[in-house]
């Protein structure tokens, strides 16, 4: 196996993980903020594809300046989903409140499937047939590329949001005590409301991202839902630096076991390291600093 | 359980018996060994995630061991067909094990996302060793029954739920039930009385891997054949938890009227809704979040009783 090919997959890694990282860092703000796992995360990325889709076949306008209406959104339908949905349910048992996002993702990918059937699609846009090389052995496909760059831009702005914002350092305090917080003087509603809309917000700007590089079926988000889960998990839980980073590392793991192992084996080894950081250090490998 | 409560119970497993005198459609008998296979595993489920308190969703993990053990224990080793389905419970039980040994040192969302792992695991293996399981091809299973088969597997997934439901009458009323709620309603303070939390836990897990393999063998053989994806899916999982939930969690007689209501919704819907049949588990799951939280029997028995504590009643 040469060196080039292991490059070459490190450097897929990073552009896919870029993509991962803006998925683990929405479930991360909303986990951080909510307690709440969000099962259905990956249903609301694949909503964000869906939409991205219908507006790219009505408008012909690019996925990577319509992820600005797919993130608008898909904010305000996390909103609307938290405030019918979880917020009703503040203060029940992880137990109801899994149970809860897990039949809100079933109902989103089986809407989808109701309204569009089961058919795998793809779009084609012009940047597919571009690609740069970057030496004799190395070459990268353009959408990852534009994908990249989007995701670190939005990724930073996830992070200048939570540390910079009035509404970002309510949300680290709800995170750091959710029963302090509410002393401070912080609408805690409020703020879980954004937060989980702006969680919702960056899956579905990763699913319009992905669209052009990916296949759309109604249950393309299960698998992101389940990779989400690991890349918080090895971040830290709650921190959505960690998760970014998860992301990445998850990103060149998979490419890595692709290369080596074959495809088939890459989600699997996901769930390996997932079993292993939650049975050795379930605070995670990236620390432990609160969202 | 006082007398009159056993009898009702033995009469009800006599007319359970009786049913194939009176209903004769191959369909409806499927249906119907669905509505009971799903019952038990329903009960089997309820075991942890409605006693012990403990939310599995990778019960898919026992399911597909019970399933495939029969299929490879008897395929592959040439063990005659019941013999392979005890030894695919023996499986099951050593995955229930190695799950438990591991899953049960987290707690809350960790447990369940660690469940759900370990079943993606085994679904994954599953796919990718084509030598040892036929992959994504499959494998054939062996028939368990001959002659009138419908009618022979819907009699077993009678006594598999007749089984599950003695069990857990036995257990809800035993030391142990008790160990285990109490553990569900504060692990911590159980602890602190001398309850053997991960012990209890671990051997509620044994006996409801069992249950699952069994139902899981019995579902194999009446399809004569396996994908990984068909047994081992998160899907399996997920219905396992809803229909224990919708009938309601930590009650004996909740997986049953759990497993009647949302397998005939869904054999009903199935026609209107094609391959979109999962919306009505997604929205029968959070209506029950949202306004029944102990189930359907534990807000009736909630009613009757006048009791606000759920999941106390039957």
């Amino acid at each position: 196996m040469d060196v080039y090919a292991a490059l070459q997959a490190v450097i897929n890694g990073l552009l896919t993980g870029a993509l991962y990282a803006l998925i683990g860092m929405g479930l991360a703000l909303i986990f951080g903020v909510m307690r709440i796992v969000n099962f259905a995360h990956g249903a609301f990325m694949m909503l964000g594809m869906y939409v991205t889709y219908v507006l790219f076949t009505r408008t012909g306008i690019s996925p990577y300046a319509l992820f600005i209406v797919t993130g608008t959104i898909l904010f305000a339908f996390g909103y609307v989903v938290y405030f019918a949905l979880m917020r009703p349910i503040h203060g029940q048992s992880d137990f109801m409140q899994i149970l809860l996002t897990l039949g809100v993702g079933l109902i989103c990918t089986d809407a989808v499937q109701l309204i569009f059937g089961a058919d795998y699609h793809q779009i084609n846009i012009p940047l597919q047939d571009t690609n740069f090389r970057i030496g004799p052995n190395i070459s990268v496909n353009a959408p990852w590329v534009v994908s990249f760059g989007i995701a670190c831009v939005l990724a930073l702005a996830l992070y200048l949001f939570v540390m910079r914002t009035m509404t970002g350092r309510a949300a680290r305090a709800i995170a750091q005590n959710r029963y302090a917080a509410p002393l401070m003087g912080i609408n805690v509603f409020r703020v879980q409301a954004i937060s989980f809309a702006v969680g919702s917000a960056a899956a579905g700007i990763a699913g319009a991202l992905l669209l052009p590089v990916f296949y759309l079926y109604p249950g393309v988000g299960d698998q992101f839902t389940l990779k989400a889960f690991v890349m918080v998990v090895l971040g830290g839980m709650e921190s959505i630096v960690g998760a970014a980073l998860a992301g990445l590392v998850l990103g060149v793991v998979e490419n890595l076991t692709s290369l080596y192992w074959g495809n088939e084996w890459a989600l699997a080894v996901d769930f390996a390291i997932f079993v292993l950081v939650l049975s050795l250090k379930p605070s995670g490998i990236f620390g432990r600093q609160t969202v | 359980m006082r007398r009159a409560h056993w009898l009702a119970a033995v009469a009800a497993v006599v007319l359970s018996l009786l049913v194939p005198l009176v209903v004769q459609t191959d369909y409806k008998l499927q249906v119907l060994f669905r509505i009971y296979l799903f019952a038990s595993l329903g009960l089997a489920w309820n075991l942890v995630g409605g006693y012990a308190g403990q939310l599995s969703l990778g019960h898919a993990a026992y399911f597909g061991a019970g399933a495939y053990g029969l299929a490879l224990f008897s395929g592959t080793l040439g063990m005659s067909p019941w013999l392979a389905v005890l030894a695919g419970v023996a499986g099951a039980m050593a995955c229930a094990l190695l799950i438990g040994g591991v899953s049960f040192r987290l707690r809350g969302p960790y447990f369940a996302l660690s469940t759900i792992a370990f079943a993606e695991i085994l679904r994954l293996t599953a796919k990718n060793l084509p030598g040892l399981t036929g992959g994504d091809v499959g494998v054939p299973v062996p028939a368990l029954f001959h002659g009138n088969i419908n009618r022979s597997f819907y009699w077993a997934a009678v006594a598999l739920a007749a089984l599950s439901f003695a069990l857990t009458v036995v257990i809800s009323r035993a030391k142990f039930g008790y160990y285990l709620m109490a553990i569900r309603e504060d692990e911590d303070t159980a602890l602190s009385v001398g309850i053997g939390a991960a012990r209890n836990k671990l051997a509620a897990l044994l006996i409801s891997a069992a249950l699952t393999a069994l139902a899981g063998a019995l579902y194999a053989s009446i399809f004569l054949f396996i994908v990984p994806d068909q047994v081992l899916a998160l899907d399996v999982s997920n219905e396992i938890a809803i229909v224990a939930m919708l009938g309601g969690a930590g009650t004996v007689l909740g997986p049953i009227v759990g497993s009647v209501v949302l397998e005939t919704a869904s054999e009903i819907f199935k026609n209107t809704f094609k391959e979109a049949h999962q919306l009505i588990f997604g929205v029968l799951l959070v209506f029950v979040v949202l306004f029944l939280p102990g189930g359907i029997v534990g807000t009736i028995a909630g009613l009757l009783r006048r009791s606000d504590i759920p999941g106390e009643g039957a």
